[in-house]
């Protein structure tokens, strides 16, 4: 369920992070830090959660799984 | 093509930095010039180290102001200086040397909403469009002639990291239409207008002075959680409001439709004019 609801996130405001099978969206150009602003707005908002600034780094958006993971991390604090 | 500029130096952070960057570097060929990258302020969600590494462009992380200056002061060849997204400021000495040229990207219609953090500025005031300005450096803040200018439009309901990404696009849009003029030297520059107590904004400046006061109207409180809204750079420390005498941190906001309004706590609703709600998120302090 929590990982649907992560992938619903990203799928609107980042529809090629779905299909990304890589290790390193943002230096390969799948989204770029102003999308990552609105998926943590998102997120926070989906989860009722506060992401910190320190989560906010290019490793905790490598990919989607990296994302679920954070989430996952975060809810369960 | 020629130029009489030899070296180019990109300083900067942010999408406009890497675009630009990588825009000077597609060009390096139809001129022959060095080029460089400085990276004086890192960000956690910065590429500008990987389009040097992977293109080839030496690359610098320079934090100190000082040892940035001295750096740049021991530059002896014909340089053209490129300020994208770039908070140092250069020395008046630096500035007035004849061998280095520096053109800085700023966030606003100069002469209009000079210093820092100008897209906070015009949303808090309500403005209706802004631009970006491209301008020549000289001692004074933001007060070079101008090279070139384009604007657009604020959007109702525009975050401030959402217009500083469209302000971006404009400059790198910009950069490219007057790079070739700024190497040939033959830019049509205008001076800037500048009436007597034009206010500059300083980095220490809030919107709102960072309170949100309930007591406003709520569509200018939307606009001041907009204008400080740059996701979590920390640009601006989060709004503080009090709430029923108690000083309180606002978490998040929100403009939503009335039909999805859920009683929560720590949760408030103001009414807009556009007949939305305003749902603010807080925590007491």
């Amino acid at each position: 369920m929590m990982e649907e609801r992560v992938l619903e996130v990203l799928e609107e405001y980042c529809g090629e992070a779905l299909d990304y099978e890589g290790d390193n969206m943002m230096e390969e150009g799948v989204i770029d830090s102003f999308t990552v602003i609105n998926i943590v707005s998102e997120l926070e908002d989906v989860f009722d959660i506060e992401i910190d600034a320190k989560y906010v780094v290019a490793e905790n958006f490598r990919n989607k799984e990296a994302i679920i993971e954070l989430v996952r991390r975060l809810t369960e604090e | 093509m020629e130029t009489a500029f030899n070296r180019v130096v990109v300083i900067g952070y942010g999408k406009a930095a890497g675009e630009v960057l990588k825009y000077i570097d597609d060009r390096r060929a139809d001129y022959g010039y060095t080029m460089e990258f400085i990276e004086h302020e890192p960000h956690g969600l910065s590429v500008t180290r990987q389009i040097c590494g992977e293109r080839g462009i030496p690359f610098d992380r320079i934090p100190q102001k000082q040892r940035l200056s001295a750096y740049l002061d021991s530059v002896q060849e014909k340089t053209l200086i490129v300020s994208a997204s770039n908070n140092f400021l250069f020395p008046a000495s630096l500035v007035e040397r004849e061998h280095i040229t520096i053109i800085n990207f700023h966030n606003a219609l100069l002469p209009d909403y000079p210093g820092r953090n100008a897209p906070s500025w015009v949303i808090y005031e309500g403005e209706k469009r802004t631009g970006i300005t491209w301008h020549y450096v000289t001692a004074g803040v933001d007060e070079g002639n101008i090279i070139i200018q384009k604007s657009c439009e604020i959007g109702p309901d525009m975050k401030a990291y959402e217009l500083t990404e469209r302000l971006m696009d404009l400059a790198v849009e910009c950069f490219c239409e007057c790079f070739d003029v700024v190497l040939a030297q033959n830019v049509q520059a205008a001076p800037q207008t500048i009436l007597p107590g034009r206010r500059m904004y300083r980095s220490t400046e809030i919107p709102g002075e960072g309170i949100l006061d309930l007591k406003e109207e709520p569509d200018k409180l939307y606009r001041q959680l907009r204008s400080v809204d740059y996701g979590k750079s920390g640009i601006f420390p989060p709004l503080q409001m009090m709430v029923e005498g108690k000083r309180a941190r606002v978490l998040r906001y929100r403009k939503i439709d009335p039909g999805k309004k859920k009683e929560e706590a720590s949760m408030i609703y103001l009414p807009l004019a556009d007949g939305n709600l305003l749902k603010i998120k807080y925590h007491m302090l």
